[in-house]
């Protein structure tokens, strides 16, 4: 028998065994790569925020999300490469027994395994990042296709390689611990059914009475086996835990993040500016999707102020419930520096810089505004002045506290209320009260009018009376429907968080495969005594119950557990202020029920294989 | 005295890779209720492959058994479970206790299935751990025993039901004179209660006690001594 011949013959030898110990490796793998690089690809990097596209708000929100999942799948790769090489090593432990009793040197029965590790993680690691690269270039072929503003172009090859190498060293890591002690038992000890299965029992003898028979022999098994239980248990609950986050978490960011921007652009909405002006705003909108376009554009031409009599006209007109007019322009933005003061220690923490850079101002009349937005503080009241609400952009690049700070733009000195969600201009807007901003530049008209048309009224039909209304005053003035915009926002968030909410079906391979190597674990380690209870007069359909039972039991006390852990965690870390409707508990209901109905009835298979096999055969493999 | 096993025409062929494997070849006899048969014969002569088939654990390839006047041909598992469980007891000859089981769950799980009351269980465990002097151990795993002990507790296991059939592959192979002569008494017992045994041995001491010795040889019977 050489050295080398040895791993690999047994490892071909025990197909089913090598082939779910693989496929949960190269699941994990697969996952973290994909995650990874698709992360990577939406701008949204784990060690750096991109913001090419979406607000800071946005990014902030994925990147948190795009890093927990990760670490989670990362976790969830350790733990379950951990707990299949436990179940490999619990089936070798008599091979290894008697390899020893026959006289091998434990060097040499630690190296027969270890290379038959080596294999296993080189193939699952490998196999791992392949599927995983070619997964994120498939998702961002398709993005391409959807014409959406995700990026092309060559994977993050570093990254691919650190996964590949934190992987293959996590899996020797722990794949060499059980196997040390496995080779480091005395052999005597090794062959024993009482130190293989690390058996512990309750106090006293109870006896099993006429109900739940195959229940409480189930429980029996499991209670006995506490350390496979407890690393089950643990593996599972991992799982879960990515589960319910992917989901839940997908689920309520997703709603949450849409009703962010919905509240921003608002519903039911027309826009009138001068067309060239509409043109620009259009870019704007767009930016939140397809990235920044840098044009010039000044803002402030005389021509495109509206006619003073518009905004009257336009009140007039039949289902037009507020007229919010909006003076638009781009300017040169600067933080101001303040103070922090601390009541208790009285203290004035100085906090702040000199940052600047350019963003869209917007003046608006806090009485007739029609969006509500999403607000970290307060937004604009009747009565503010000199006042400002900052974008989340502006926010998050331009100060260190915002709200105890001001901002400065035409020589004019703004105090920061708020900071809103906003998707136009990615973020990069600051709100003034409109009489301010006319009073600082000088110019009394505004540039743009925002119409919010009655719910019930026919919209179509509101927006052709509204442009004949303006065509009627300035012919070089048009009105444009703003739910076009936040239609394609909510879309583009929608394939964002549709494409992150895959990664569930990875998780749920991730826990089937990890569920259908403890039921293998199960059977192969109670073979024979599943063979002695058909022998004894116990029927086949109560062995497939009692693996069914244990395996019940496995999968709903780590669900309950990891599920309220997944939720808390979401709701609590992941995504600020969520909007949980009870049509989003339903959905996060069903999707979880669905998941763990699959992973139950994909463990049942071996199990119903097994129950058919023939008395002898069980009772003679042991 | 009425039959309580008729085995007739009984041929058994395992395939290995391409080759039958014959393990019995027309094998007939009949044992009646209270009879204690024995069957003797060297390593591989098809001993333990007939006690397989007269429980129902394995399946002949052609021929006839009856127990208890139930023919066992064709019956699916789930009969053959419920028919084990009631009528026959069976002593392997590697013990095949529950590893995870203490001494006294192995025994009164077989009640447990009949789902006979919690007092009757706890009567009988206790009644037949006693018999078999294992009422100090019951409270330990199965695989903490001795050889000897693991081989009382698979008998204590066997009478559990108080099945009318009792089947004992080499019931004493393993064990020392000392703790033989234990197993010999538990059978000199059973078959003054009346049961019906058939054993497998090798043992001179248990040849002693029968009332039929049965010749296997390559599976084959030679010379039954009627």
């Amino acid at each position: 028998m050489s050295e080398t011949s040895f791993p690999v013959n047994d490892l071909l030898r025990r197909k089913l065994q090598t082939s779910l110990i693989a496929i949960s490796l190269v699941s994990s793998v697969a996952s973290t790569v994909f995650l990874l690089l698709f992360a990577d690809r939406m701008g949204l990097g784990i060690s750096l925020i991109v913001e090419d596209k979406m607000t800071s708000g946005f990014s902030v929100v994925f990147g948190h999300f795009t890093i927990f999942v990760a670490l989670l799948i990362f976790i969830v790769g350790a733990v379950t490469a951990s707990f299949m090489v436990f179940v490999m090593m619990s089936q070798r432990m008599r091979d290894i027994g008697l390899m020893k009793a026959a006289g091998c040197p434990n060097d040499l029965v630690f190296g027969y395994f270890m290379t038959e590790l080596l294999i296993i993680a080189f193939l699952g690691c490998f196999l791992g990042v392949v599927l995983g690269t070619l997964a994120d270039f498939a998702l961002a072929s398709f993005f391409s296709n959807a014409e959406l503003g995700i990026a092309q172009g060559p994977p993050n090859i570093w990254g691919v390689l650190l996964i590949f190498v934190a992987f293959f060293a996590l899996i020797l890591i722990f794949g060499a611990k059980p196997i040390l002690s496995a080779t480091e038992v005395e052999p005597a000890k090794a062959l024993s059914h009482t130190y293989v299965l690390g058996l512990t029992k309750e106090h006293g003898f109870k006896t099993i009475t006429k109900f739940g028979f195959t229940t409480r022999i189930a429980v029996r098994n499991l209670s006995r086996r506490k350390s496979a239980t407890m690393r089950i248990l643990l593996c599972m609950s991992i799982i879960f835990i990515l589960l319910t986050v992917v989901t839940a978490g997908g689920i309520i960011a997703d709603q949450t993040s849409k009703s962010w921007i919905e509240k921003a652009v608002g519903r039911d909405i027309a826009l009138i500016a001068h067309h060239d002006l509409c043109s620009q705003y259009r870019l704007l909108l767009s930016e939140f999707y397809e990235g920044k376009q840098d044009l010039p554009f000044n803002y402030t031409t005389e021509e495109y102020l509206t006619p003073e009599t518009l905004p009257q006209q336009l009140s007039l007109v039949a289902n037009v419930e507020k007229v919010d007019q909006r003076l638009v322009l781009e300017a040169h933005i600067r933080e101001v520096r303040s103070y922090i003061f601390d009541p208790e220690t009285q203290h004035r923490t100085p906090v702040g810089d000199d940052r600047e850079g350019e963003a869209l101002v917007i003046g608006v009349d806090p009485k007739v505004v029609v969006s509500s937005w999403f607000v970290d503080g307060e937004f604009l009241e009747e009565n503010s002045s000199w006042e400002a609400v900052v974008g989340d952009s502006v926010a998050q690049k331009m100060f260190s506290a915002p709200l105890s700070q001001g901002i400065r733009f035409l020589n004019k000195t703004f105090d920061v209320k708020g900071i809103c969600v906003d998707p136009i201009n990615n973020g990069n807007v600051v709100y003034v009260p409109l009489q301010d901003l006319q009073n600082t530049t000088g110019i009394s008209k505004p540039n743009l009018i925002v119409v919010k048309i009655s719910d019930s009224a026919n919209f179509t039909e509101t927006l052709s009376q509204l442009s004949l209304e303006v065509s009627s005053i300035d012919p070089s003035f048009e009105v444009f429907d703003l739910d076009q915009f936040l239609d394609k926002d909510l879309r583009f968030l929608d394939y964002v968080w549709s494409t992150v909410r895959i990664l569930p079906f990875f998780a749920l391979a991730t826990a089937s495969v990890c569920l259908v190597g403890y039921v293998m674990l199960v059977l192969t380690e109670q073979q024979l005594e599943f063979g002695v209870l058909r022998a004894i007069g116990v029927n086949s359909g109560a062995v497939v119950k009692i693996v069914a039972g244990q395996t019940f039991i496995v999968l709903l006390s780590s669900y309950l557990v990891a599920t309220a852990l997944g939720i808390i965690t979401t709701l609590l870390i992941l995504v600020p202020e969520p909007l949980v409707t009870s049509y989003t508990t339903a959905e996060i209901a069903a999707w979880l029920l669905a998941a763990w109905t699959v992973i139950f009835g994909f463990s049942l298979y071996p199990a119903l294989k097994f129950a058919r096999k023939p008395i002898l055969e069980m009772v003679n493999q042991s | 005295m009425t039959l309580a096993v008729l085995v007739s025409s009984l041929c058994k062929t395992y395939q290995i890779s391409e080759v039958g494997v014959e393990v019995l070849k027309n094998v007939g006899f009949s044992a009646e209720n209270g009879e204690f048969v024995v069957i003797v014969g060297s390593s591989g002569a098809g001993k333990t492959t007939l006690l397989n088939i007269i429980a129902g654990i394995d399946k002949p390839t052609s021929g006839e058994v009856v127990v208890f006047e139930e023919s066992l041909g064709g019956r699916d598992e789930d009969f053959l479970a419920a028919f084990r469980c009631r009528n026959v007891g069976f002593v392997f000859q590697s013990y095949n206790l529950i590893s995870t089981l203490t001494v006294a769950e192995n025994v009164a799980f077989p009640m447990e299935w009949m789902r006979k009351s919690e007092e009757h269980i706890r009567k009988r465990v206790e009644e037949l751990l006693e018999t078999v002097g294992l009422q100090h151990r019951a409270e330990h795993f199965s695989s903490q025993l001795s050889g000897g002990e693991q081989q009382r507790l698979a008998f204590a296991r066997a009478l559990a039901n108080d099945p009318p059939l009792i089947l004992l592959d080499e019931p004493t192979a393993n064990l020392d004179t000392k703790t033989g002569f234990k197993i010999i008494q538990i059978i000199e017992k059973l078959k003054e209660n009346g049961k019906t045994i058939i054993s497998a041995t090798h043992d001179e001491r248990i040849f002693k006690l029968a009332d039929k010795k049965l010749h296997l040889e390559d599976g084959k019977l030679v010379a039954p001594d009627e």
